[in-house]
This record gives structure tokens, sequence and C-alpha cells, in this order.
């Protein structure tokens, strides 16, 4: 290792009750770099952060700084030593303006009071430098996720911080934005600030990063210069194990004259989406790319009765031998919708999934139950049968059904909201993300759970920001792009580079099919 | 370069004009409207119209403050309170036990009032600062918390006395009575106004504490790290603000606040009574509310708190001018403006939701 | 090996805590007074007759009010409003009945002529005033606390208005008995306690309202995408908490046989909440436990009849149930009982030899 690190974390450990959370772990830093943290979820990056930070003490090792051997106490303590970090979710305050936001908790000072002035002018020209002209004396609440998310850059930047941490600041943030992230990213690296990233967008790590260290359980994997590894070595090296899993998939065919289960004809709802027509068939699964904002959410919303439908008809056909058969009026509220076979996995599935304080038996049973209403309660004994069965159906990992959901790690979470709906016995399963910030390992098994369930009939309509997985599993695919749906493919029209020119440049540029 | 005054003009205009003033625009406005209506409606009472009996004098306002100074300086403590997005259920009681400490040390024992003060300041600040404790280091909710305070305090003051006490202390007869008129220019010659008006001990307190109030708030840390803390208190720990410290203060300034409430109530009606303030901190949380503080945290100014006690207190002052209706509609009102503010509150904050969706699609544009 | 572990369980649930709190009082009154627990039977009505009986026939009115406010607070919310919808039902009850000397001066005119009137317009406004609760937070998206502020203030000016601020007494017998007479020797408020508990329990748990009660309290968005109707459950559950306030109201009246809209249910929120608190239901919403808060409302009860044992002055109880309260929140406040249940787990990893 040269000598002149800024950083250097050696021998790093921490235990928590039951498991080893970081064992031995180097990580080193030069000034003036990009470096990535890379690992599965539980594979120790942000215990390693949060270590750095001052959240977690470390049992064993040593961090030095600049040469300095430093104990990091708090996030505050780090932040006076120059360690500064940006989270995922925007860690501000929305009722502050963007200048207070910026400069709280280190205010100068005049004649004993806050000198707002000068705070509102260094804000105004700190955003300048991240090229937004901005009212910086509004609240903050009064700006987009992507501006705050800047803004929390800016804090963190102005802080005359040494290492600047970025915990997963790009998943909220649309390409353009994700530049402008770059270049400022790219300046303060000329200025000699090392900047951690952490991402699970690995394109990004590509296209930013100068060096990248890779975790698994715990443990070090190893540190690489961005030249000497290729995607493939890095996939393999984070999951550690042979992918054939995930890459030896089929996508599931339909025959031609399959009837259609559910038929969209002009559906929207102002403000959302205005107008969109589909149609999916039994057994078929529906791939929705798109970016984040193209409008797919919007869509499975619509469909699913969260937001109000205000013109355009949904007809579902075929439905009903399970259900109570409500004919096929509008479709009113998610209630409606699973009465008549529709099941929704939200994108966000913290605050849209899970029920964190029940048990996973309480979370399974709970669409079925929802659908009978509580006047027709579940026996202890029929949701006993129920969980136990999509437990180890979905090879969910808990020691039994009463395990509080909020316990479980993100992917088996994602197993249990799936079967909370495939328990519903499902003809049309719309799925948002439902791989997203899961380990590789459960995604694969996602992706084949969903597969197995078109084999059986049922229709799944697939969202999902990663391309690959979308060609990989989809029927069709339909490409949406400000709002409205630009594209229809099938076959061999699915290609990677194809859905890129759309989404980038519309139908047209891609050679208009529609 | 654009002409200086100008610039300072429109700097002004945007300043006046920042969305989060708004609930503050409103309480103002209907507290007029309220005004227009007692003055055109009550105005002048006699048919005589040199009376001065009316809605219309300086009399009526200044009776507010005297009347209501209690009220405003503890609604001072409770708006810092609310904005962190906490709440203390335990201030009435506290003022109460700071009459009771004041009316038994110094009738009954013929203890130096200075020193009850003194020593009701040890015991208000103290339990403050130990609920803030308990809220934060111990995470107890603060409703659970300041109920607890509340039947401390008041169970206190019952085992002091269970009988009204009334003082007899020339120290604080003369505090009580001190009063300075008004006077105004008639005919070339400074005379009293009449009816007669005054300010008292009791409004210069009130001031004091509201400008001190306003100064914590807007002037420094300590003031900004409430705000955050009331926007989110996850947020702020992680801007390396000192949450637990900031918390345990604030409560303790409400202490504080709930202390020299106390000390206004009873020179204000010379005596102490373990059951005075019966259900006052709830009026106190509704002067902060219709006062534009959120009960949500993160949102509020002392000088919306202020219009909001002035608003409060102004309706059992139109009940009595208008003469036929009974009090109890007073507490109808109150409830009625709590709705309005409540609706009002909510009108706002779903057009900024709005306004951030438009703002955030021109903002993208920007970057773009 | 198994009882460790769930003594460790036993050491986190709050439930727990509140039975030894209630033991440890009620040891503290037998030590201090061995005929604590004498029960005699009252010669001349036939009632059972006792400090236990006394602490439960009074500890009614709250107990039947935190039911309600137990799902209220499940579903992460508060409801200020229940004292004054005490003081509301009982007005209502005696302005049907009144007995005012001044327009009935012959004493046998007491007679309300359909007798059911007089229970079930009070029970119904309050049911729709927590409907009107209910409204505000589910169609009008208010926070709780505050959206029960609302009726907290204008409550009693309510009930004044409806006796035009007068106090009315009654001497009317059916009435007179909802508080004061007995079956098998037990009080009757404890019987409709105890039956307003069982239909509650039957409610909640033997249907599923109880868990869609606590899926909207953790999380009412994932419960709408889920299916449930969660406005109708906030509605639902404001309604129960308004009836069972009206009842409250009924059984406070009937003890004082005449209405007192200022100090009917004075300061019952707050009692209310602390049982459920005590009870062990989170005030930040989810799981809930009906039995705990009977438990904890028993408990606020026995501190209140232990002070008063002691001659104590009757205000004063507060100062003691203070602190025994604080004593109970402090023990069930996160950070204590989890470094309970660690020391308890240690032991029992002790005692097996430290074997992971």
């Amino acid at each position: 290792m040269s000598e002149n690190n800024l950083l250097e974390m050696r021998q790093i450990e921490i235990q928590f009750p039951g498991v080893k959370a970081l064992d031995k772990v180097d990580f080193f830093m030069r000034p003036g770099e990009i470096h990535s943290l890379l690992g599965e979820n539980g594979a120790g990056k942000s215990t390693l952060i949060k270590c750095l930070t001052g959240v977690h003490h470390k049992d064993a090792g040593t961090i030095i700084l600049d040469g300095k051997e430093i104990q990091p106490q708090s996030p505050q303590h780090a932040m006076e030593m120059g360690i500064s970090t940006v989270y995922q979710e925007v860690n501000l305050c929305p009722n502050l303006t963007v200048a207070e936001n910026i400069f709280v908790g280190r205010q100068p000072m005049k004649h004993g009071q806050i000198d707002w002035r000068t705070i509102n002018r260094r804000a105004r020209e700190l955003m300048a430098r991240f090229r937004m002209d901005i009212d910086v004396t509004r609240p903050l609440s009064y700006f987009s996720t992507a501006i705050q998310q800047m803004v929390a850059i800016a804090r963190a930047v102005d802080v005359k911080a040494k290492i600047l941490i970025l915990d997963e600041p790009t998943s909220s943030l649309d390409d353009n934005e994700v530049q402008l992230l770059f270049d400022v990213m790219r300046d303060l690296r000329a200025e000699g600030m090392g900047i951690i990233f952490i991402t699970h967008f690995l394109d990004q790590v590509f296209a930013i990063s100068d060096r990248l260290t890779i975790l698994r359980n715990g443990c070090l994997v190893g540190t690489y210069n961005i030249q000497d590894i290729t995607k493939v070595e890095l996939v393999t090296q984070m999951v550690g194990k042979d992918m054939d899993a995930i890459f030896n998939l089929k996508r599931p065919d339909v025959a031609p004259g399959t009837p259609d289960r559910l038929t969209a004809t002009h559906i929207g709802s102002p403000g959302k989406i205005d107008d969109i027509s589909l149609n999916v068939r039994e057994g078929e699964l529906i791939g929705f790319a798109g970016l984040l904002g193209s409008g797919r959410t919007e869509t499975a919303e619509l469909l699913f009765g969260v937001t109000h439908l205000s013109h355009g008809t949904i007809v579902l056909t075929g439905i009903g031998e399970n259900a109570k058969q409500k004919g096929n009026k509008k479709i009113k509220n998610p209630y409606d919708a699973l009465t008549k076979g529709l099941a929704f996995c939200p994108e966000d599935r913290k605050r849209d999934g899970i029920i964190s304080d029940l048990s996973i038996r309480e979370n399974i049973a709970l669409a079925v139950q929802a659908r009978k209403g509580f006047l027709h309660p579940m026996s202890r004994r029929e949701q006993n049968a129920l969980a136990d069965k999509y437990i180890a159906e979905l090879g969910i990992a808990t020691p039994d059904a009463e395990k509080k959901i909020g316990e479980l790690s993100g992917g088996n979470q994602q197993k249990v909201i799936l079967a909370r709906w495939m328990a519903t016995d499902p003809r049309v399963l719309i799925l948002d993300e439902p791989t997203r910030g899961i380990d590789v390992g459960a995604k694969a098994e996602i992706q084949r759970l969903m597969l197995e369930m078109c084999e059986k009939g049922v229709s799944i309509i697939f969202i999902s920001s990663e391309l690959d997985e979308i060609i990989r599993c989809s029927t069709r695919i339909i490409v949406m792009r400000d709002r409205k749906k630009v594209a229809e493919l099938d076959g061999e029209n699915c290609t990677q580079e194809k859905i890129l020119t759309i989404i980038a440049e519309g139908a047209e540029a891609a050679g208009g099919v529609a | 370069m654009e002409n200086n005054t100008n610039s300072r003009w429109q700097r002004l205009v945007k300043k006046l004009t920042n969305p989060k003033y708004i609930m503050v625009y409103a309480t103002v406005g209907i507290l007029l409207l309220i005004y227009l209506f007692g003055s055109i409606a009550y105005g002048n009472l006699a048919s005589d119209p040199k009376s001065n009996k009316g809605f219309n004098t300086v009399r009526t306002i200044t009776t507010l403050f005297v009347d209501n100074a209690y009220l405003g300086i503890s609604a001072v403590g409770m708006t810092f309170v609310l904005i962190t997005g906490g709440i203390d259920l335990s201030v009435a009681a506290v003022a109460s036990l700071t009459g009771m400490f004041i009316a038994y040390g110094t009738t009954e024992l013929g203890i130096n009032p200075w020193i009850c003060i003194a020593f009701s300041l040890f015991v208000g600040v103290g339990l403050g600062l130990l609920m803030g404790w308990v809220i934060h280091y111990l995470n107890v909710p603060p409703f659970i918390t300041t109920l607890t305070g509340m039947f401390l305090a008041r169970g206190v003051c019952s085992l002091i006395s269970a009988k009204s006490i009334t003082i007899s202390n020339d120290v604080i007869d003369a505090l009580a009575g001190w009063k300075v008129y008004l006077y105004h220019l008639k005919d070339g010659e400074w005379v009293k106004i009449k009816p007669t008006a005054y300010i008292n001990f009791n409004i210069i307190l009130f001031l004091v504490v509201l400008l001190v109030g306003i100064y914590l708030l807007q002037r420094t840390k300590f003031g900004r790290n409430v705000y955050a803390i009331g926007g989110n208190e996850q947020s702020a720990k992680l801007m390396g603000l000192p949450v637990g410290k900031t918390k345990v203060l604030v409560y303790g300034f409400n202490g504080l606040c709930s202390v020299l409430a106390g000390i206004a109530f009873t020179l204000y009606v010379k005596s102490g009574w373990n059951l005075s303030l019966q259900g006052g901190e709830l009026d106190v949380i509704t002067c902060a509310v219709i006062g534009g503080t959120l009960l949500t945290g993160g949102v509020g100014y002392i000088l919306g708190t202020f219009f909001g006690v002035v608003l409060k207190a102004l309706i059992p002052s139109l009940i009595t001018f208008q003469g036929t209706l009974n009090s109890w509609w007073g507490k109808i009102a109150t409830g009625l403006l709590l709705l309005l503010f409540i609706f009002i509150q909510k009108v706002v904050v779903s057009s900024s939701d709005a306004n951030r969706k438009k703002n955030s699609q021109t903002a993208e544009k920007r970057i773009t | 090996m198994k009882k460790k572990i769930d003594l460790t369980q036993l050491l986190r649930s709050k439930v727990t805590w509140a039975i030894v709190a209630e033991i440890l009082v009620l040891l503290v009154c037998l030590i201090a007074r061995p005929d604590f627990f004498s029960l005699k039977i009252q010669e001349d009505t036939g009632m059972l007759y006792g400090n236990i009986i006394d602490i439960l026939n009074r500890s009614s009115e709250i107990t039947i009010i935190a039911m309600g406010m137990t799902l209220v607070i499940a579903l992460g919310g508060t409801d200020l409003s229940v004292g004054a919808l005490v003081a509301v039902s009982g007005a209502i009850a005696l302005k049907f009945m009144r007995w005012d000397v001044a327009e009935y001066i012959t004493p046998g005119d007491y007679s309300v002529k359909p007798y059911a009137l007089a229970l079930l317009v009070p029970l119904g406004v309050c049911t729709l005033m927590g409907l009107f609760n209910g409204f505000l937070i589910a169609k009008g998206g208010m926070q709780p606390i505050i959206a029960t502020l609302i009726l907290m203030v204008c409550g009693r000016g309510i009930a004044q208005i409806t006796t035009d601020g007068r106090q009315f007494t009654t001497k009317f017998t059916p009435f007179y008995r909802i508080a004061n007479s007995s079956f098998l020797a037990i009080p009757m408020p404890i019987i409709i306690t105890a039956v307003v508990i069982l239909l509650m329990w039957l409610f909640v748990r033997k249907t599923a309202f109880g868990t869609f009660v606590e899926a909207v309290g953790i999380n009412r968005n994932a419960s709408r995408l889920s299916g449930i109707n969660a406005q109708m459950v906030i509605f639902i559950v404001f309604a129960i908490t308004g009836l069972l306030s009206g009842v409250s109201g009924l059984i406070y009246s009937s003890r004082i046989m005449s209405n007192d809209s200022n100090n009917a249910g004075l300061n019952f929120e707050m009692d209310a909440i602390l049982a459920v608190v005590i009870g062990g239901t989170s005030m930040t919403g989810g799981k809930f436990s009906l039995v705990g808060t009977a438990i904890g409302s028993i408990i606020i009860r026995t501190i209140v009849t232990l002070v008063y044992y002691f001659g104590i002055a009757s205000e004063a109880t507060m100062a003691f149930k203070a602190m025994i309260i604080a004593v109970v929140i402090v023990l069930q406040s996160e950070p204590v009982s989890n470094y309970l249940s660690k020391r308890a787990r240690n032991r029992a990893k002790l005692a097996t030899g430290g074997v992971k």
C-alpha cells in the first residue's frame, strides 16, 4: 500500500449479537480518488461505513485518518474530523430552508446572533457551484427529491470534509441528475477529497470510480483498480457463487391466440398518466421498462385502483372462479381489485408492503383476510397452514412463522409480501421492482418463482429498473417514456440496445415499433 | 447593477411571500376580521358616543393582555415544545404549583417571596429538565411523561393545601398593584386615557418572555436545532446536532415559562389554589395551534403564538360585550376556531405539496 | 432451558410489568392493612362490599372508555374527546329525565315516557360524535390528537347548552339502578364493565378486526394496498370509542344522579390513555392488549383507593398516582426493558455454560 493514504482502516472487527458483522476488514483510500464500496446486502458495507461515522463502535482494529489514529464516537464527532456522509434517504429537515439545511449546527454568528445574510449568500454560492439556481430561502420540502439530494451533498461538501461518503445517492435520481452528481464528484476529486461511493448500479461504478473494494459476508474480498476488473468478474466476486442460476432462465412463451385476461383501454388519471392501453394474456409476463418516473408505477397503481381512474376502462376476463364475481365495473380501490383477482406488490417495500410489527403469519394472511372481510376470520389453523406452505415453497429463511416480518432481511421480506399475494391466488399479479435492494441470490429465486407462476397460468406485469432482468424474463416488453407508452416489443426485438435507444430518444429513433 | 433600494424592496417582498409564513398570516387575518366585527358590532354600546364603554377602546386591548398575560407566557414555552414535535401537559399544573408555593410560603410560613419564587423556579425547571431527560433518553412518549408530571404537580399542590390561600404579602401586593397608566395627548396636554388603560407587571413579563422566545428561536443555534428536531429528529441526529441536549433544554425552558406563567397568574388572582388553572394546558396548546404551530412539529412562530393568544382571548371578551350569550359559547367558538385553523393548515400543506410537484418539474428542466 | 427463554420474553412483555406492579401495590395494601382484602355483604342492599369490590366498581368508567382507547392507540392515535363525551352523555340523559323543582313541583313526575330514549339518545349522540372524529381523521386526514382536540374543547360547551347550563337531578329508579344496584351481589358497574370487555374481546379477537386495527396502526399505506379498508377501520374504532364514552357517561351520571358538565369525565382521557399505556400498548400504535388495559385501569384505581385508605386528602392521590405510574413507565421503557432482558439472557447463557 502506498504511504500517503488518506484513510486506513485496518483489521476492523465488529461483533453483533450472534453474528460477526465485520471480520478483519482492511480498507485503504488515497486522497483525490473515488472509491466504490460493493457487496450484497448484509455483506457489511453499511456496517463499515457506520463504523467510520461513529454510529457503530469497532471491537478491534485501527482507523487512521491523515496519519492520525481516530476513534469516531458519533456522527457529529466524525463530522468534526472531516468525515461527512450523504445517506440514501434524504436526511435533512424538510421544514427548514435550503440555506439553513446546509448550515444548521454550524451557523456563522454575528453579535451573538445567527448571521442569516451570510448563510443565504453562501448557500446561493454553493448551489450555483452545483449548477442550480434555486431560491435558498424556501423550505426544503418545496423542492423535488433530486434537489433535496443535491442539498444534502452540498451540506456534506461544505463542512470541509476530507472524506465524503455517498451511500446510494443515485437511487432517486434520473440520468441527467446522475450526470450532474458525477460532475460534482469529479470536481471534488480534483480538489483532493476522497469519496466513498456505494451503489447498486454497476454501470455507475464503472463510470465514475477509480478503485473499488468488494466485501462479502463481513469479509474483505479485495480492492481493485477499475481497469483491472470486468463486470462479470465483479458480480462473481460479490456473489461468490456461480451465476448460472440467474442466466439460465427461460422466458414464458405464450401460444398465439391465447385469450386476454386483462385489457385496459385508454386509461388515465390527471397528473399521473394521460392515456395508456395494454393487454395481458393468460400466463404471460409483461415487462415494463423505462426510467424512474416514466409512468411505470403510476400505470400499475391505476390498474390496481390505488389511484382513481378518471377515464378509460379496464376489462378483466375469465376471472371470478375464486373470487367474488363483481362484474366488470370500475376498480374503485385496492379491495375491489383484490376481489377481482388482481394482486400488486408495491415498489416501496417498507412504506407500502410490510406491516413490520406483525408476524410473518399475519402478514401472509393479510390480503386473503382482507378479501374475506373482518367478519369472516380465518382460524389460526388456516393461517398457520397458509404461512407454513409459503415459508416452505418460497424458502423464507425464518425459524418459525411467528417472527416479526420487520426482523427479516430485505429479500425474505420481499418473499413474504410475494406470499401474501400468491395466497390470494391471483390471476393477474403486478410486481413493481420486486428485486430491488435484495441480494443476487434472492433475486434469482424471485425470478424463478415468477416464471413458475406464469407456467401455472398466472399473468404477471413485471416492473423493473434493471433491463437485463426484464429482457431475461418477459414475453413482451412495454417501454415507457415521459408518462407515455412509447413501444411494445416482443421476441427478437427485446434487445438491450433497442430498449435503451427507445428510452433515450423515443420510439421513432429506434425504427418505430409500437 | 440594479438599483439597490429596489432590490432591497424585492428581497423584502420575496421574504414576506415565503410560503412558510402563510399560517401566521391566516391567524392575523382572522384576528383582524374578528376585531373588525367586534368594533363594528359593539364599538360603542351606549347611545352616547362619548361614553367610551364599547369595544373600541384602548382599555379593551390592555384588559385583554392583563387578563391573559399568564396564558401568553406559557404559550411561548409550549411553542418550543410543540415545534420539537412534543407536547407538555404539565404546564398548568406547574403554574398552579408555583401559585401554591408562593401563597403558602409567604402567607402561611412567612418566607420571603423572592425565596419562594426562586424555589418555584428551581422545582419547575428541574421538573421540566427531568421530563425532557425521560422523554429523550428513556424514550417514553412526551404525552405520557408530561401527563405524569402534571399528576405529580397537581398532587403536590393538594398535599400543600386543599384550600384556596389568599396572599397577604407586601412584596406581592406591590408587584401585583404596580401599573403604568397610559396617557394620550388631548388639547396639547397629556391626560390619562379614559376609560383608564394601564400596563402592569404581567404584561411586561409577557413581552419580555415573548422577545426572549423570538430571540432564542430565530437567532440562536439552539432555536434552529429545535426546528431541525421537529422537522426530522433522525436527520437532525445524523446532521450532528445535539438532539438530546436540545430536547432536555426545551422542556426545561418550558418549565421556566410555566413557573413565570404561574407567577403572573398568582399576581393576577393574588391567591393560590390547588385546583386553579384546571385544564389550562389545553388553552395553552389551543393558543399555539391557532397561532399556526403544527402539532406534528417543525412549524411554528412565537409571533404566531402571540396572535393566537390574542385571538383566543378576544372570544370571551366579545361574548362579554355581546352580553346575552352564555360563557359556554366561548368553548364552542374556540372549538370551531380550532377546526377552522386545522382545516386551513390542511389546505396549506396540500397546496404546498402540489406546488412542490410543479416546482420539481420546472427545477428538473433547469438542471438540464 | 426453555424456562429461561420464556423468562426473557416475559421480561420484555409489558403486560407482565403491569401485573407485577398491580401485585406490588396490593402487597403494600396487605402489609399496611391486613384487612384490606376483607369482603362483606351489605345487609340492606345485599351487595358485596370491600376494597377490592370498590376498586373494580370505581374503575369501571375508565375501564370502559379505555377499551375503546386501546383500539385508538393501536391505530397510532389518541382520543382526547372522551372526557367531554362523558359530560355530553350525562347531560343528554338528565335532560330527558329532568326533575327540575321549578317545572315539576310534584315529586311524582319523574317518569320518562319511553325510558329507553334517555339511554339511547345519549349513546347515539356520543357515537355520532365519535364518527365526527373518525370523519376528520379518515377523510380529512388530520392527526387524531388534533381532530379530537376540537370536541374536547367544545364538548363541554355542548353539554352545557343541552341543559342550558343548569344542573338537573333525578330520582328516577331505573336510572338509579345502572350504577347502584347489584346482580348476584356484584355491583352493576362491574357487570357492565365485564360485559363490555367480553364483547370487545370477542369483537376484536374472534373476528379479524383486531388484526386489521394493528395492521392499519403499524402501516396504513401497506394495509390499504393489501385490500384493507383503512378508512372504515378508523370510522369503526372512533365510533366505538364514542359509544363507550357514552356508556361511561351514563354510569357516571347514574352514580351522582345528576349531570355535571364541568366535572363529569374530567381528565378521563388522561386516565384512559394511561391505563392503555400501563397495560402495555405502545403509543406509536400496533400490537395491543385489552386485558393489559383493564389491568392498567385497575392499577390506577388501586393506587387511588390505597391513598384514600390511608386518609390522605383525595386531591393528593394524584401525586402518588404519578409516582407509581412513573415507576411502571420507566420499567416498561425500551432502554430499561432491553437492559433487563439482556441481563436475564446473560444469566441464562451462564447457566447453560455459555453455549451459543
